[in-house]
Formats: structure tokens, C-alpha cells, sequence
């Protein structure tokens, strides 16, 4: 039997970005051949990739879902949800009495919109059972529903707030989804530390609160001046009639709007990184607590890259945006003393057979899951 | 000998593993227990990176790792174990089959669909169909303003409408009926429901009776051929379609809906001309000149020229007035018919909605065309 020695890094990604976008790019290419049915057997390909990529303690992850899995999730999910969908889309609006049939229609958003929080649950409870290390498998306990449930209520109270709730949501579904967290039959904790979950969280959320109306204000000036110097002649391009050049103009908007996106996108990533380093924190297996140290500006570039390869490749790169990230989480967390592993014994819960169905619908993780 | 580490499947632990690559299978000894693995029974549970990890079929969660260093051997010992099926690679059948499935779908829905609209169009129940209209009408009541003076103008091309329909032998012609509407946009267009609704601006721009009669003739003809219901069922199947394959609730929703919606309302090339064509006929068994609708079409290619992209879609924004349409309609003009309204019709006609025949526009302040989605294309 091997001792677990002491290492300096115990989590390591190691990842190749061209790697990965060569996967990511074939994956793309056949996606389009096959009007995207093949997404199921790419995504697949995608997390077998960047799991065995990751390594714990030396060894690596593997990730032993197929393609016929989530397929099959999609198939269950076709008469579940699709089919409602076409019949309250297509066919009520053209043989139903106009008022009633939206009705229908409103109605089927309201079970919808609490269905999506289900489905990420789901989604994670496959991915999850899907996940081996040494052997052992990780699991997901607990209902899709009383997380469904709790989570629509945190989002009514989110809006109702206008956003202030949301830190507090936040650390709520991390405690919900982490405490039903199963490493073989060893639970996750998410612990008390005496301190309120949101700790150190209240600042950085405020600069991002106000990012957005700030920069927006800011950028909206900053349009009008320049409208207004143009079509009151202060403003002549050299050789030009006179006449405000509207792709010239459109160009300038597109500049300031994209320059507000990327203020707004810094404001948020203190918030951001100090609500990964918090969550990690209150993680706890078997007595090992874990530390992460995202940073904001790191983070900061991490999520840029991400947002212009998905923007450019028309999302069809996505994935390579979720390694960064995953890559950049793994990269930087620690693990703060060792599970007794001898005595953590395989999962007795058997996963779901078929994928991640109603995830696939909505689209839920661009194709990469994070653990 | 290749030092390797096992995992039981039992707990998070590895083991030290004393192993043997025989010819058909790996031996390994742990602490006293030897196991022995036949090549044909594994699969590799790493990604062939780096560290060979190893794991049986069915997973009973037990893991052999190997360095890197023992590949070589164990590739000439089992050559299996590094091809893409090893690994969990879906074959190149898979990848065929999933190509020639999805366009097959796509035939069907977006080729097998439109061919069948027609037949389709045909059963679909008058229920359905008053149906599909009612969203129609709700459009045109939410653009439009109906004309309480208009009742002796729609009877004059009613009974023009019917004279040709008539002529030309037009099945069901007792269910179609046209209807004039207040509207800032010159228009006409065919509802699911037999009904023609033309528009008031249509009828201030015609500077003769038959080149109105000849937007009707066209109209009618999209109703004979039942392109309208045709044109929603074909909307509906690609939306279907969308919706199915890229597995979002609403991508193609967006599509089929649009296709209810008269704004979006637009026929195939072919229609389009089948409906030139078989209205020409009714001019010409209806003994009217098919020249007033080439001199339309003409001054409309000059006054709308280089302005294609308007605000609102107009009989002419979507429906270009191409030379080639006008040329077509100008081969077959007769001289010397009689105008498809006598002068009294004709002002009685230009006289709805409150126009004054005079003037040739309407008496009261033209709005100035909303930019809306605004009323659907003939
Ligand atoms: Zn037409």
C-alpha cells in the first residue's frame, strides 16, 4: 500500500490549450456536418479529455460516460419536454382559442423556468456518477426537486432585492449542491466556521452591483457627445461630404459598448474570485479542507479569453472557454491535510442510466462540465 | 517485471503491483493475491497521455496503472488496447450514421414537408383554417383601421373579383371575399380564410382601375393555389425541425410562429409566379387588359429603385416589381378592352376609406408609416 506523501501541488490540470482546441475543433467540424447531433458524442469526448487531464494526488480523473448515455437522455427528454414544447408552440396557437392558447403558453415557461434549476442538478448528478478516481465513483444525493424548489425561491428573492440577495443565494446552492456531494461513500461537508458564508463577500459585490450602471452611464455620455459633435458639423473627417459615415458611427457604438462590457466584466471578477476562494474554503472531505486562490485579475483574463473564443468561434469553440476556467480552478486549489482514502469505500449509489436530458435542452453547461 | 500500482474498485487506495505482460494477459501479483487480466476483457481508462491506466469490462472499479515506460511492451503484447475503440472512440459508422440520419431529417422536414404542403393544405379542416385566420385577422385589426364607408367600393370589386373568378372558372370562388382597410402602407394580401384585404394606399396609387384589378387577380390566385396555408405548413415544419435537431426549446418556435404572423408572410419564388401567372389568365378570360399591371409594376421598379430595405414591408419592398414580372404581364396586354370598372365604379372605389378621388390621395393628413412590422405582403 502507497502512503499519500505530502506534495506541494496535489491538483494539477494538465491541459494543453492546443490540445484542446484541436479536440474542440474537430468536434465543431463534425457537429456541423451532422446539424449537431453529434454534440452528444463531443461533449463526451470533450470531458474524457479534460478529466484525465486533471490529476489528484498523482493520479488522474476519468471520466466513463459514453455518448449513447446522454443520447438516450435526449431521446427520454424528446417526449418529455419537446414534444409539450411543439404542442404549446406549433400546434395550440393554430387550433386553440387564441386567449387560451397563451395561456398555454405563459403556463408552460412557469414549470419551465423551475425545470432548469432541476435540470442542472441532474445534469451534475450524472456527470458526477460519471467521475472516477482510483477507481471510485462520485455521486450526487439528495432531489432535484427540493433544490429546484429552494433555488426558484433564492431567485425570487433575488430579483425582489434587485440583485443583493444573490451572494447569499450563491453560498446557499453551493452548501445545497456540496453537503449532497459523495466522493465514493464519504460525503462533502460544507461547514460553519463561525463566521456568516458571506464573508468578505459584501464589497466586491457592491463594485459589481454598480459597475454596470456606472459604465452604462458613462458609455451613454459618452455616445451622445460624439453624436453630438457630428451632426453639429464640429466634428469633419477630411475629404468627407460632411455627413456623419453611419458605419463610422455604428463602429464607435459597438467600440464603447464592447469597452462597457469589459468594465463591467472587471468589476465583477473581485466578486467572482472571492466567491470561488469562500465556497473552497467551507469544503470539507473526511476533515481535509480545501483553499483556492483565484485572484482578480488572473480571473479576470481567464473569463476575457473565454468570452472572445466563444463570441468569435460563434460559440462553436465554447468548450475551450469551460478548460480555462476548469483548468484555472484545478491550478490553483489546495488541499489542506488527507482523507483517510483507505477507508473511503466505493459508491453504493448507482447513477442514473441515461444522461443529462433536459441539460442538453437548455444548453446548461456550453459542453464542460465543472466539478 | 513492471512495477505498477491497483486500485480494488473498494477503497480510494492504490496498491503496489508486481506485473507480467504474458502474450494474452497481464498477471499481477498484490500482496499475495495474483490477478490475471486477459487483453481481450480491458479497456484504458486514461487518455494515453501519460500514465496507463487500465480497467476491465464490465468496470468492476479496478484500476492497473502503469508508467509510460511499459507502452512499448504492452502495445506489442496487445496492440488492441491503443486503438480509438480502446479508449471509448465511437467507430467512423457511428459518425456516417449520424451524418446520413441528421440529413435525412433534414429531408424530410425541409424538403418532404413543402412537398406535401400542398396535399396537406388540402385536409386541413375549415376549422383549422378559420383558426389560423383568427390570429391573422387579430393582426390586421391591430395595423389596420376597417372603413365604415366602404361598403359600396368593396361590393364594386367583389362583384369585379367575382366577374373574374367566374371567367376563369376559379373553384370556390363563392368563399372569397375582399375587403378594404385603412392602412398607411399600399398592400393587399391573401388570409387563410379566402379573404383579399387591400389597403386604401393601394388604391390611391393605382392611376387606373386595372391596375388594381390586376393586385386582386394575383391575390386570388394565391388563394386558388392555396399558397397561403401552404406557405404556414412549410414555416411550421422547419420550425419542427430546428427545434428537434439543435435541441433548443425555441429555436425554430421563433420560426413558426413568424409564419403566422402576416409580416413575415412570404411566398416561395415559384409560388410567386405560379400566382403571376394564373392571374393573368383571369385578366385575360375576364377580357381586361394585363397592361394596367405592367405599367404598376413599372412605375413601381422606378419609384421604389434602390430603396429595397424600407421600414415597413410594402407590396413593393418584398415583392420586388422586377422588369422581368412587368415584361411578362406587358407581352400578353390587348388594346382596346374596356377598363375593368366604369368611371362611377372607379370613383365610387377611390372614394373609400374617406380618399378623395380627386386629389388621388387620401383627404385626411397620411400618417407617416410606423416602423413597425407592418402589414403582410401581397
Ligand atoms: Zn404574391
Amino acid at each position: 500500500m502507497t502512503t499519500e506523501a505530502t506534495q506541494e501541488h496535489p491538483f494539477s490540470h494538465g491541459g494543453r490549450f492546443f490540445d484542446v482546441l484541436g479536440l474542440a475543433a474537430k468536434n465543431a467540424g463534425l457537429s456541423v456536418l451532422t446539424l449537431t447531433l453529434y454534440r452528444f458524442w463531443a461533449r463526451t469526448a470533450m470531458r474524457r479529455r479534460l478529466w484525465s487531464r486533471v490529476t489528484v494526488l498523482g493520479d488522474p480523473l476519468e471520466y466513463t460516460g459514453t455518448a449513447w448515455e446522454l443520447f438516450r437522455g435526449f431521446l427520454i427528454s424528446l417526449p418529455c419536454f419537446f414534444l409539450p414544447a411543439i404542442f404549446v408552440f406549433y400546434v395550440a396557437p393554430l387550433v386553440m382559442d387564441p386567449v387560451l392558447a397563451i395561456w398555454l403558453g405563459l403556463g408552460f415557461y412557469l414549470v419551465a423556468i423551475p425545470l432548469i434549476a432541476a435540470a442542472r442538478y441532474w445534469m451534475r448528478r450524472y456527470q458526477l456518477s460519471r467521475t472516477r478516481w482510483r477507481g471510485i465513483r462520485m455521486g450526487l444525493a439528495g432531489s432535484a426537486g427540493a433544490f429546484a424548489l429552494a433555488s426558484f425561491g433564492w431567485t425570487v428573492l433575488q430579483s425582489v432585492s434587485l440583485g443583493w440577495y444573490t451572494p447569499v443565494a450563491r453560498m446557499n446552492r453551493a452548501k445545497m449542491m456540496w453537503e449532497n456531494t459523495r466522493f465514493g461513500d464519504q460525503p462533502f461537508e460544507f461547514i460553519d466556521d463561525g463566521e456568516s458564508p458571506q464573508k468578505g463577500l459584501w464589497w466586491p459585490f457592491a463594485l459589481g452591483w454598480f459597475a454596470f450602471p456606472i459604465a452604462y452611464i458613462g458609455s451613454t455620455l459618452v455616445v451622445l457627445a460624439v453624436v453630438a459633435a457630428l451632426s453639429g458639423g464640429g466634428f469633419q473627417v477630411p475629404g468627407a461630404d460632411g455627413d456623419a459615415d453611419p458605419t463610422a458611427v455604428l463602429g464607435f457604438v459597438a467600440g464603447v459598448v464592447g469597452l462597457t462590457l469589459l468594465l463591467v466584466l472587471l468589476c465583477w471578477a473581485p466578486y467572482n474570485a472571492a466567491a470561488m476562494n469562500r465556497i473552497a474554503s467551507l469544503i470539507t472531505l473526511d476533515g481535509a479542507r480545501f483553499r483556492l486562490k483565484a485572484k482578480t485579475f488572473s480571473l479576470f483574463w481567464v473569463q476575457l479569453a473565454g468570452w472572445v473564443i466563444t463570441i468569435l468561434s460563434l460559440t462553436l469553440l465554447a468548450p475551450l472557454a469551460g478548460f480555462l476556467q476548469v483548468r484555472y480552478v484545478i491550478n490553483r486549489l489546495e488541499i489542506v491535510g488527507t482523507p483517510k482514502f483507505a477507508e473511503i469505500g466505493q459508491s453504493i449509489v448507482e447513477g442514473p442510466r441515461a444522461g443529462e436530458s433536459l441539460g442538453d435542452a437548455f444548453d446548461l453547461d456550453l459542453g464542460v462540465g465543472v466539478i | 517485471m513492471i512495477q505498477g500500482r491497483y486500485a480494488d474498485g473498494r477503497a480510494a487506495i492504490t496498491h503496489d503491483a508486481e506485473c507480467d505482460i504474458g502474450p494474452d494477459a497481464i498477471t499481477f501479483r498484490v500482496r499475495d493475491a495474483q490477478h490475471i487480466w486477459p487483453y481481450g476483457d480491458l479497456r484504458r481508462a486514461d487518455d494515453g497521455a501519460g500514465l496507463i491506466v487500465l480497467k476491465r469490462r464490465p468496470d468492476t472499479g479496478e484500476r492497473l496503472m502503469l508508467d509510460a515506460d511499459a507502452k512499448d511492451t504492452l502495445r506489442a503484447a496487445a496492440p488492441s488496447l491503443f486503438r480509438p475503440r480502446a479508449f471509448g472512440v465511437e467507430p467512423p459508422s457511428v459518425v456516417g450514421g449520424l451524418i446520413a440520419g441528421a440529413w435525412s431529417l433534414a429531408a424530410v422536414f425541409l424538403v418532404g414537408v413543402p412537398l406535401a404542403a400542398a396535399p396537406i393544405a388540402d385536409i386541413i379542416p375549415p376549422r383549422y383554417r378559420e383558426q389560423i385566420a383568427d390570429i391573422s385577422w387579430s393582426q390586421v385589426e391591430a395595423l389596420t383601421e376597417f372603413c365604415d364607408d366602404s361598403d359600396e367600393a368593396s361590393r364594386v370589386l367583389n362583384d369585379l373579383a367575382y366577374r373574374m373568378m367566374t371567367a376563369a372558372n376559379v373553384e370556390g370562388r363563392d368563399d372569397i371575399w375582399v375587403i378594404i382597410v385603412d392602412a398607411p402602407i399600399p398592400n393587399a394580401f391573401a388570409l387563410p380564410d379566402n379573404s383579399i384585404v387591400v389597403t386604401d394606399d393601394l388604391i390611391a396609387l393605382a392611376d387606373h382601375p386595372d391596375e388594381l384589378t390586376g393586385v386582386i387577380a394575383h391575390e386570388i390566385a394565391h388563394i386558388e393555389r392555396n399558397h397561403v396555408l401552404k406557405n404556414i405548413i412549410r414555416s411550421v415544419g422547419a420550425g419542427i425541425f430546428f427545434d428537434i435537431v439543435f435541441g433548443g426549446a425555441g429555436a425554430g418556435q421563433a420560426v413558426a410562429i413568424a409564419s403566422v404572423n402576416l409580416a413575415s408572410l412570404s411566398y416561395s419564388r415559384d409560388d410567386e409566379t405560379d400566382a403571376d401567372m394564373r392571374g393573368l389568365e383571369y385578366l385575360d378570360a375576364a377580357g381586361i387588359d394585363t397592361g394596367g399591371l405592367a405599367r404598376l409594376f413599372d412605375r413601381l421598379a422606378e419609384q421604389y429603385e434602390g430603396e429595397e430595405a424600407s421600414d415597413f414591408p410594402s407590396l413593393f419592398s418584398t415583392h420586388p416589381a422586377t422588369s422581368a414580372r412587368a415584361e411578362v404581364a406587358r407581352q400578353r396586354s390587348r388594346a382596346g378592352l374596356a377598363p375593368s370598372m366604369n368611371a362611377a365604379d372607379w370613383r365610387i372605389v377611390q372614394s373609400s376609406c374617406g380618399m378623395d378621388p380627386a386629389a388621388g390621395t387620401e383627404s385626411e393628413e397620411t400618417p407617416k408609416p410606423p416602423e413597425q412590422e407592418g402589414v403582410a405582403k401581397p
